[in-house]
C-alpha cells in the first residue's frame, strides 16, 4: 500500500546507533503516519528505546536520517525535538521530584512572572480535562509511580506535540487508570496526534494500536497493520521462536507447602499508606501480594527491609524468625537475611554509571562488610562474572556500565545485587515491570528456583497473571492492609480483583 | 531490660507493650469446617475433657466420665467426688483430676493411686493430663486460681503454672516446667514433652527454658491430643484481640474491672459470646466513609490446629466469629474421625479427617 507523503509525519531511514562499536540499532527503517497509534515492540535490548530516543533528540544517530514532515532534521536535544513537535514520555520518570505537579507541567514554559495560584488553577483544569485525579500542588516526590507517570503524560499533552512517544506508559497504571489512558490516546488520535507506543503488554498493543513494528536485536523485523497480528505471531517475531503456552496462561496445578513462618508482620502502621496491616511469609513458598496502586504493599515491605520507618507510636511489630526487629536503615536487614528488590530500579536499584560487576559486588559487600574490611578487585570480577552467567545478563562484559543495559538486563543486575547477599527472605517488588517476555521467563524461573531452595520469596505485583502464575499463596491488599488470602489452587482472577477493589 | 528501654517501649507501644496480634493466615487461614461439623451431642452438662481408650471415646462431664457410642449414646463409666477437670487413660484405667486439686487413678495396674501435691506444693488447677508409659504428666494451670477462674488468672497476668511428671511405678513426682503463663495442655511426642502455655500464646518444650515448638499464636492454646500419622491436634479456646491486649497492658483499668464487673462481662476472651445483653461492645459502632456501621471485637472463637511432627501447623479448622462452636478445649482422634469438644456451645462435634484434608488440598 502506498502512503501519501503528506501523511508521513515522521520517518527514519537506515537508522544506526553504535555504542563502543556495537550496534544498538542497525539499518532500521520506520514510518509514522498522521493520527495513527504505532506500537513498537521487541524484547529488552531490541533497540526500541534507542530508536525512540533518537527521534526525541536524546541521542544522535551514528548513521541514517530522520525526516519530519518530509524534511530531513537532526534533533540534538529534547528541546530541538519538541520544537519539531516530538515529545517523549519516558519509562522512568524525568520529573523534578522537589517541584510540585503544576510546576513540573509548565517547566520550561514559564513566563517572566508566574503567579503560583494561576499555575495551579491552570494545571488543575488541564488535569481534570484528562480525567487525571492528581493534586497539582502535591510535590512530585510524594506521588506514587502511577501518578508520576500520569504527570509525565500530561506534560507531553500540554506541550501540544504532534508526535508523542510513550515508553511503557501503562506499566504503573491501575486497570481504571489504563482505561483513562486509552481514552486519552483515542482523543489525541482524533486531534491528529501521532503516537508511538512501546509496551511489553502485548494485549494492550493489539487493543489500541493501528500498526505494529517489531524489532529484534537492533534490527527491523516486520511492520504491518495490527489486524495482521495475534499474540503468538508477535512473540514469534520478537524472539525468533515459538513461545506457545505462555507462562501466564499456565495455571498452577500444585502449591508448595508452607515451611516455617519466617516473617510475621503484625498490625503495622505507616502514615495513611499502611493501616493495621498483618501478614505472614513462610519458607519454601512464593507469597504473592496483589493490590492496586496505593494498597500499601510496597510501603509494608519497605518497612520490613528498613528502607522506610513505621509509625513512631504503636506502629506495630515485625518478627523475623520469631524475633522482633526494627530496622532504621537497610544494612541490618541485609545482615539478617532480608533482601528487597525495588520497584523503581533507576532511582533505588543500582549505580548507573558503575559497572555490572561493581554493582553486584556492592550488593554482596552490604552483607559481608564486617567479615573482611578489604575489598579486592579480583572478587569483583569473580562475583560479576558468576552472576552475569547465572542470570544471563546480556552485556559485552561485566565491566559494561549499567546505564548502557536494557531495562530487563538492568533488572537482572538489581536482582543479582540482592541475591549476592544470600538472603533468606527475598522481596521482589514489581519484578518484571518494564521487562521483555524473554527476561520475564528467566526472572520467573529464578523466583521458582529460590522458593524450591527453601527461601521465603515475596512477589509484590500489580499484574494479576504474574501473581497467579508465580504464587503458592496470594495475599490481596486494599487500602493499606491485607484483606484476603487465596491458595494458588482456589484463586481466580475475578475473586482476587473483587477483593482488591471492594 | 533497663528502665529507659521499658519506659520507651511503654510510651511508643513497642516490645512487651506492643498491642499487636498475629494474623490468621497460611495454615491458620479461616474456614468453616468446625462450624459445619456434625453435632454428636448437644446440651452437654459442664463438659471438660475428652480421652480415648481401646474401646472408644470418653468424655468428662461434670463429676462423671461417660463413654460415647458412635451414635452419641452415653453410658456412665465413673462418678467422681467432685468435678472432673481433666481426663486421661492409663493401662486399662482412668487418670482423673478432681476439682483441679487432686489426681486419682481408677482401675488398671495403678488403681487407687492418688496425688494432691508435687514438690511440696498442693495441686490447685489441674486442667490437663497425658500419659507416657508409666509416667503421668499433669498441667497445674495456676497456683492461685481454680480451673473456672482462668479469666482472673489472665487478667492478673498469672505466671504460676507448672507441669509435673509422676512416675506411677516408682511413686516419684517432680516439676518439669514452672513459671508458666497458664499451662493448659501437655503432650508426649516421643521423647519430648510439649506444653501449651496459654497466656504466652505458644507451645513449648519442658524444662526451665523450654525450646519453643510453636509461638506467636493468634489465640490461647489449650489441650493437645495425638494425631494419627504423627504430630498432634492443638485446640485453641479463644482468639486474641488488640482490645484485650490493650487491657492487659492497663493495670489500673484491669484492677477496677475485676473489682466492679462480673467476669462474664469483662473485656477478656470468653468461651462463648452473644449470650448477654450487657456484653461489652456488642452494640458498638464505627463511622467509615460517613456511614455508621455496627462493629464489635470478637470475644470468642473456635479453632483446632493440626500440628506436624515438628510442631509446625499443617492446617486448621475454624468456627469464626459469626459461628457458635467456640471455646474448643479438647479433641481426640478415633480412626478417621476427629471428635471436638466445644465447651462454649456445650456440644460434642465430629469431623471426617480424610474428607477435610482433601477439601483443604492436603
Amino acid at each position: 500500500m502506498t502512503v501519501d507523503p503528506a501523511d508521513k509525519v515522521l520517518e527514519l531511514r537506515g537508522a544506526t546507533k553504535l555504542y563502543g562499536g556495537v550496534p544498538a540499532i542497525e539499518e532500521v527503517n520506520f514510518t509514522l503516519r498522521r493520527g495513527e497509534v504505532h506500537a513498537l515492540l521487541g524484547e529488552n535490548g531490541a533497540g526500541k528505546s534507542t530508536l525512540t530516543k533518537a527521534m526525541a533528540g536524546v541521542i544522535r544517530l551514528s548513521a541514517g536520517e530522520i525526516l519530519v514532515a518530509g524534511k530531513q532534521v537532526s534533533p540534538s536535544s529534547p528541546r530541538d525535538a519538541l520544537n519539531l513537535g516530538i515529545a517523549m514520555v519516558f519509562q522512568e520518570t524525568s520529573l523534578v521530584p522537589t517541584m510540585n505537579v503544576a510546576q513540573n507541567l509548565f517547566l520550561g514554559a514559564e513566563r517572566f512572572y508566574n503567579r503560583l495560584r494561576g499555575v495551579h488553577i491552570a494545571a488543575q483544569q488541564f488535569l481534570q480535562s484528562l480525567n487525571f485525579d492528581i493534586d497539582p500542588a502535591e510535590v512530585v516526590a510524594n506521588l506514587g509511580a502511577a501518578k508520576k507517570q500520569m504527570v509525565e503524560i500530561a506534560r507531553a499533552v500540554i506541550l501540544d506535540a504532534r508526535v508523542i512517544i510513550f515508553d511503557e506508559p501503562t506499566a504503573t497504571l491501575t486497570p481504571e487508570e489504563k482505561i483513562y489512558f486509552f481514552n486519552l490516546v483515542e482523543s489525541l488520535k482524533k486531534r491528529g496526534v501521532s503516537i508511538i507506543f512501546i509496551s511489553h503488554a502485548l494485549e494492550e498493543a493489539l487493543q489500541i494500536s493501528d500498526r505494529i513494528t517489531i524489532l529484534r536485536d537492533g534490527r527491523h523485523v516486520v511492520t504491518d497493520d495490527t489486524s495482521a497480528f495475534d499474540r503468538d505471531s508477535i512473540i514469534k517475531a520478537m524472539i525468533g521462536r515459538d513461545l506457545s503456552n505462555s507462562f501466564y496462561e499456565n495455571r498452577k496445578t500444585g502449591a508448595r507447602p508452607p515451611g516455617r513462618r519466617v516473617l510475621s508482620v503484625q498490625n503495622l502502621r505507616v502514615g495513611v499508606a499502611v493501616r493495621n496491616n498483618s501478614l505472614s511469609v513462610f519458607a519454601g513458598q512464593v507469597t504473592g501480594v496483589f493490590g492496586l496502586v496505593g494498597a500499601g504493599r510496597t510501603e509494608t515491605f519497605k518497612v520490613v527491609a528498613g528502607v522506610i520507618k513505621r509509625d513512631l507510636f504503636h506502629g506495630g511489630e515485625i518478627l523475623l524468625n520469631g524475633k522482633a526487629v526494627r530496622y532504621s536503615v537497610p544494612a541490618p536487614a541485609v545482615s539478617d537475611g532480608v533482601a528487597y528488590v525495588t520497584e523503581d530500579r533507576k532511582a533505588e536499584g543500582f549505580f548507573e554509571t558503575m559497572s555490572i560487576a561493581r554493582n553486584i559486588q556492592i550488593g554482596a559487600l552490604a552483607k559481608l562488610r564486617s567479615v573482611n574490611p578489604f575489598v579486592r578487585g579480583g572478587d569483583e570480577q569473580r562475583i560479576g562474572s558468576q552472576w552475569r552467567e547465572r542470570l544471563n545478563i546480556r552485556a559485552v562484559s561485566s565491566d559494561a556500565k549499567v546505564v548502557e543495559l536494557s531495562g530487563g538486563n538492568q533488572q537482572k543486575v538489581v536482582i543479582a545485587k540482592s541475591l549476592a547477599q544470600d538472603p533468606d527472605v527475598i522481596i521482589f517488588d514489581e519484578p518484571t515491570r518494564g521487562v521483555d517476555v524473554g527476561a520475564i521467563a528467566e526472572i520467573h524461573r529464578l523466583v521458582n528456583e529460590l522458593a524450591d531452595a527453601g527461601k521465603a520469596v515475596v512477589v509484590v505485583s500489580s499484574y494479576l497473571p504474574e501473581v497467579m502464575a508465580l504464587s503458592d499463596r496470594i495475599l490481596v491488599a486494599r487500602s493499606g492492609k491485607v484483606v484476603e488470602e487465596f491458595s494458588a489452587l482456589e484463586a481466580t482472577e475475578e475473586g482476587i480483583m473483587y477483593a482488591a477493589v471492594h | 531490660m533497663n528502665i529507659l528501654a521499658r519506659t520507651r517501649d511503654r510510651l511508643l507501644g513497642r516490645g512487651d507493650h506492643a498491642i499487636t496480634v498475629p494474623v490468621f493466615d497460611g495454615a491458620l487461614k479461616p474456614n468453616q469446617h468446625l462450624q459445619t461439623a456434625e453435632v454428636v451431642i448437644d446440651d452437654l452438662v459442664d463438659p471438660n475433657d475428652l480421652a480415648t481408650d481401646d474401646i472408644g471415646l470418653l468424655l468428662a462431664s461434670g463429676s462423671t466420665v461417660v463413654r460415647i457410642a458412635a451414635n452419641g449414646a452415653q453410658s456412665e463409666v465413673l462418678r467422681a467426688t467432685g468435678r472432673v477437670t481433666a481426663l486421661a487413660t492409663i493401662e486399662g484405667g482412668l487418670a482423673v483430676a478432681i476439682d483441679g486439686r487432686e489426681v486419682r487413678v481408677f482401675g488398671g495396674r495403678h488403681d487407687g493411686f492418688r496425688v494432691c501435691d508435687v514438690a511440696g506444693k498442693p495441686l490447685h488447677c489441674v486442667n490437663a493430663l497425658a500419659v507416657r508409659g508409666d509416667v503421668l504428666l499433669l498441667c497445674d494451670g495456676s497456683r492461685n486460681r481454680a480451673p473456672d477462674e482462668w479469666r482472673h488468672d489472665l487478667m492478673e497476668l498469672g505466671r504460676s503454672g507448672r507441669v509435673c511428671e509422676i512416675d506411677l511405678s516408682k511413686g516419684l513426682a517432680r516439676e518439669i516446667a514452672t513459671g508458666l503463663g497458664y499451662a493448659f495442655g501437655v503432650f508426649a511426642n516421643d521423647d519430648e514433652v510439649w506444653i501449651s502455655e496459654s497466656w504466652r500464646h505458644r507451645v513449648r518444650m519442658s524444662g526451665e527454658v523450654g525450646r519453643k515448638v510453636l509461638s506467636e499464636l493468634p489465640g490461647y492454646p489449650s489441650r493437645m491430643a495425638p494425631a494419627m500419622g504423627g504430630g498432634a491436634w492443638l485446640t485453641v479456646f479463644a482468639c486474641r484481640t488488640q482490645l484485650v491486649e490493650f487491657v492487659l497492658r492497663e493495670p489500673a483499668y484491669r484492677k477496677r474491672m475485676i473489682a466492679t464487673i462480673e467476669p462474664d462481662l469483662w473485656i477478656s476472651p470468653q468461651i462463648a459470646s452473644d449470650l448477654h445483653l450487657q456484653e461489652p461492645l456488642q452494640h458498638a459502632r464505627v463511622k467509615t466513609l460517613g456511614m455508621i456501621k455496627p462493629w464489635a471485637p470478637p470475644r470468642s472463637y473456635g479453632l483446632v490446629i493440626r500440628l506436624g511432627v515438628d510442631g509446625s501447623p499443617q492446617y486448621s479448622l475454624h468456627s469464626r466469629v459469626d459461628g457458635n462452636h467456640h471455646g474448643v478445649v479438647a479433641c481426640a482422634q478415633l480412626g478417621d474421625w476427629l471428635y471436638v469438644l466445644s465447651k462454649g456451645a456445650r456440644r460434642l462435634l465430629r469431623l471426617p479427617i480424610p474428607q477435610i484434608e482433601q477439601e483443604l488440598g492436603r
